[in-house]
């Protein structure tokens, strides 16, 4: 369609113009946007919302938190990396930039941006009815070893999505093929939560503040989670490592990126405010409130996070028959 | 009742109620302007109340909708022109009303029988919505499959439209909400390698579209032949509305009845709940012959039930996120940009929040009295807005809007495509409504479709299997039955557009 | 403006063929009966279904092919018309390189003379109401609307 073009060049030759104003130092002097490739009230939203609402007391600009969703996070990821590097648009970017673009859904990759910092990452926990007859995770392994394939089945997440990898990964860790439990693909991981309480499905594979609703209202519990180490906000969650022996990890993460050549000295000053608003005990507060757990990594560290990341979910989504194209 | 109090701290909040104070006046304008229906005032608001908390934002679609659909009782009497579809059962019966002199009672009898239809209609969504919360938690993806179904089947069955034009509206909305990534495998349809089409047709570009735009062009062509307005002055509306109460209190209570079993079906709304409790009033009527002669009896029964309808909408909207008519359809939507997915689980995890839309209602109905008499008052000056200068204003709140739901000019685009399409489809007699409901609904009959479809690793018994998921699909499809018939007897003759 | 059913029938019947068509590039997923084209083809059949009565109905009911309302023969009328999805698409074109507030006034100010309102009333109304929107959706509500021309002054 035209207008996408358009669009970009646009930006392009906004790019341009805005070169000579960044040469005065004076950057910056206008709103600046940040984009969310989801929705508004959710985790990515809020967690925006809050760094945002930092940035915006340390630069002393507006920052207007944008929300581009659509499209399993192409259309907001994909606004991101098309936009002018000018400093005046950032975005929060999230796992789903490592796995996208091995389902043949966009080119974009995480080489597509100036990666700025990395923020949060949250682990997936195994949820599992309230009253389900597996109390304990090792009772729950033990039952989907001695099932035959299929018998179980799970949701979180669409086809492909990160918690369904999880759940794959997972069963790949304790020798079983990655479609040995059926995934059965929701839109999110509250309408999975849902369809769990009401006995359409057997597991739950999406993170303990997502489920939190639900274990709280005394129809679900978490019986693990796929960390290294246990979440002090719900200490009682083993991890998988101290009750199978099974030493798998793997999270969403969640990090601001700017679009790719955005001028050293602009990346610098956003470095320098991101960890300022990681360290503000308020950042610290909020999200342990929710239950967030959170991860930082300067722009390199962030930059090398991200292509580990990227190699891992491409041989994990080869080897579940994830990958097209 | 932790959470009641927590809802009385949410809604006596002075922002809250300065909003709604605005969208009261918003909705009591826009209703009581031919034209502009209270679907039309919630599309706009959307945008604006997008940026809001949720309660605040809910306040304003609640309270806007509510007098919009009372306002649009003026200018039905004073002018023969109803001014919203939910008031045009009783126009004609008004407006002969005000004929023979009796303005002051028709107004007063339109107003207070509102209220009181209202808050029959406030009163049962209270009572019935947590209950049936408590029902739908243990619902799965078979249930919502088939409800899904009944829902998108009722769009069509209630409609007054020619149901092949239903149908053809219907699979049109469904199939525009399979563009973008399906729900199954991830993969991209129809979005012709468009980054804007991967996030698919975005429903309140497309709802501004088809209920403002194509209605702005309608209006553009007639604007010139607007006659001058002459309008009556009103007296005191109230003398007599007791007499009538005590004469017809049977009629109320059944119009509130109807009104509020018809909102709660999916896919019915307002306007046919006005059509049907009007009917049926003339059908029990002593006096039948005397309907259409300015005779109050039946304005009771339908004023009552469009106001009732409006609040037990809410009901399927709240509990199942099915929208019981198109204005529920675009606050199930709302909902979901404030992260509050509608269905049992809100009623647990933000009980506050559905007590302080209970009280909004409540509210809204109050304020009714005084606003609905004031406007009442000022019909005068109200009607004599220069609509020349109102139609390209309405036409900036409509782009600017639509640019907002998306954060680009794709929902402009969007918008204006829709508003085409709306406009071709009015003229050939096909019905707006289904098409919406298509689009809303669209999502959740395919996931719940491939979720149960692979739970029941294609067993097509399964979706049977449990005891609502099989009476639900009874049901249905005893109505595809129904309707088939009905079809194929109807043969060659097109309904009037 | 309204096409006689049998043309309309007769067009729908083309669209849901193309769709069908465009279905048919879809990947299917092994082991899975029904991929991401079965809703999609489903719909398709009942589009064409229904395309397939109104073209039997139209041809049993016969009338002219295109019925026209005596407004679209009135140049003026038509015009009318045409402004309202006019004045859209020249917002989509304009306001990204002229900013909102300009296009927004401009698209203002024409439709209110074109629509004969008093030009004393019209300029001070453009201007009001355009300032309005900006302040309270890109103020307020902190929509991104384009800047354009203004974006050094703003």
């Amino acid at each position: 369609m035209p207008i996408l073009t358009r669009r970009s060049l646009l930006a392009a030759s906004g790019a341009a113009l805005a070169m000579p104003a960044l040469g005065q130092g004076n950057w910056p002097n206008r709103p600046i946007q940040l984009v969310v490739p989801w929705g508004a009230g959710g985790g990515t939203d809020a967690t925006a919302r809050i760094v945002g609402s930092l940035l915006e007391r340390d630069l002393g600009q507006p920052v207007n938190v944008v929300n581009r969703t659509g499209g399993s996070g192409v259309v907001g990821h994909s606004a991101i990396a098309t936009a002018a590097p000018d400093g005046y648009t950032i975005g929060m970017i999230t796992v789903e930039i490592t796995m996208m673009h091995w389902q043949g859904l966009t080119q974009l990759n995480p080489t597509s941006y100036t990666p700025l910092a990395l923020m949060n990452s949250d682990p997936p926990g195994v949820q599992v009815k309230q009253d389900s007859p597996y109390q304990d995770i090792k009772a729950l392994a033990d039952a989907i070893k001695a099932r035959p394939a299929g018998t179980f089945k799970a949701s979180g997440t669409g086809q492909g999505g990160i918690w369904h990898l999880a759940l794959v990964g997972w069963l790949q860790a304790m020798g079983l093929k990655g479609d040995h439990v059926r995934w059965v693909p929701s839109n999110g991981a509250a309408p999975a939560m849902q369809e769990l309480a009401a006995g359409g499905v057997d597991i739950v594979t999406c993170s303990v503040p997502e489920a939190r609703a639900m274990i709280d209202a005394g129809r679900a519990k978490s019986l693990a989670i796929m960390a290294p180490q246990r979440n002090p906000m719900f200490a009682q969650v083993p991890t998988l490592n101290e009750t199978l022996g099974i030493n798998y990890s793997v999270g969403a993460w969640r990090g601001i990126a700017a679009p790719k050549n955005l001028p050293a000295p602009i990346a610098q000053r956003y470095g320098a405010a991101l960890k300022a608003a990681y360290d503000n005990p308020q950042f610290k507060e909020f999200m342990s409130s929710r239950g967030f757990g959170t991860v930082w990594q300067d722009a390199a560290g962030f930059a090398s996070f991200m292509a580990e990341g990227d190699r891992a979910m491409g041989a994990a989504m080869r080897g579940a028959g994830l990958a097209r194209g | 009742m932790d959470a009641l109090l927590q809802a009385f701290g949410l809604v006596f909040d002075p922002f809250v109620l300065g909003v709604i104070g605005v969208s009261a006046l918003f909705g009591m304008f826009v209703g009581a302007m031919p034209g502009l229906t209270a679907t039309m005032a919630t599309a706009l608001l959307v945008p604006v109340t997008f940026f809001m908390p949720p309660v605040p934002a809910l306040g304003a679609i609640v309270t806007a909708t509510a007098m919009a659909i009372f306002a649009g009782d003026i200018p039905g009497a004073m002018l023969r022109m109803p001014g919203t579809p939910a008031s045009a059962a009783y126009a004609d019966e008004s407006y002969a009303m005000t004929q023979k002199g009796q303005l002051n009672l028709c107004m007063g009898v339109n107003l207070v029988f509102s209220v009181a239809g209202g808050m029959i209609g406030v009163a049962v969504l209270i009572a019935f919505a947590p209950l049936l919360a408590e029902v739908a938690i243990n619902f799965s993806s078979y249930e919502y499959f088939w409800l899904a179904c009944l829902g998108l089947t009722c769009a069509v069955f209630m409609s007054n439209a020619d149901p092949v034009k239903g149908f053809l509206s219907l699979f049109f909305g469904l199939l525009l909400a399979t563009v973008g990534i399906d729900p199954a495998a991830g993969f991209p349809r129809f979005t012709f390698d468009n980054v804007d089409l991967m996030g698919g047709v975005n429903f309140v570009a497309t709802m501004i579209g088809m209920f403002a735009v194509s209605e702005l062009m309608r209006g553009a062509v007639s604007l010139d032949q607007d006659a001058k307005v002459v309008v009556q002055a009103v007296g005191n509306i109230f003398k007599g509305v007791g007499g009538v109460f005590r004469r017809y209190w049977l009629n109320f209570l059944r119009g509130s009845a109807i009104g509020t079993a018809i909102g709660a079906l999916p896919g019915a709304g307002a306007d046919i709940a006005a059509w049907i409790s009007y009917a049926m009033s003339k059908r029990f009527s002593k006096q039948p012959e005397k309907f259409g002669t300015g005779e109050v009896e039946g304005i009771v029964d339908a004023t009552s039930a469009n106001n009732s309808a409006l609040a037990s909408a809410w009901i399927p909207a709240l509990v199942f996120g099915i929208p019981g008519d198109s204005i529920t359809a675009i606050v199930i939507g709302v909902l979901y940009m404030k992260g509050m997915n509608p269905g049992p689980t809100v009623f647990q995890e933000n009980p506050q929040l559905i007590y302080a839309v209970f009280l909004i209602f409540i509210l809204a109905n109050i304020i009714m009295l005084p606003l609905g008499w004031a406007a009442i008052k000022s019909a005068r000056q109200i009607l004599r807005a220069p609509r020349n200068m109102l139609l390209p204003v309405i036409l900036l709140f409509c782009l600017v809007g639509s640019f907002a739901m998306t954060n680009s000019l794709y929902g402009v685009v969007l918008m204006l495509a829709m508003g085409i399409l709306g406009w071709v489809m009015e003229e050939h007699g096909i019905p707006v409504a289904p098409l919406i409901l298509g689009l809303v609904l669209g999502e959740m009959l395919e996931q719940t479709f491939v979720q149960s479809m692979i739970k029941a690793d294609g067993h097509w018994l399964e979706f049977f299997s449990r005891p609502i998921a099989g009476t639900l699909g009874v049901v249905t499809l005893g109505i595809w039955l129904v309707m088939l018939g009905r079809g194929f007897r109807r043969g060659p003759v097109a309904a009037p557009a | 403006m309204r096409l006689n059913d049998s043309l309309l029938g007769a067009i729908l019947l083309v669209f849901a063929g193309w769709v069908w068509w465009l279905t048919t590039y879809f990947p299917s997923f092994p082991g899975q009966d029904y991929g991401p084209n079965l809703f999609p083809r489903i719909l398709a059949a009942g589009i064409g279904l229904c395309a397939l009565l109104l073209l039997l109905r139209g041809l049993r009911a016969g009338g002219a092919a295109l019925v026209l309302e005596p407004w679209t023969r009135q140049p003026a009328r038509v015009a009318s018309f045409l402004m309202i999805p006019g004045g859209a698409l020249a917002y989509i074109l304009l306001s990204d390189p002229l900013g909102f507030i300009p296009t927004a006034f401009l698209l203002l100010l024409g439709l209110f003379l074109w629509f004969r309102a008093r030009p004393v009333l019209a300029l001070p109304v453009a201007a009001g109401m355009t300032l309005l929107v900006h302040w309270f959706f890109a103020g307020l509500m902190r929509v991104p609307l384009p800047r354009g021309l203004l974006d050094s002054v703003l």
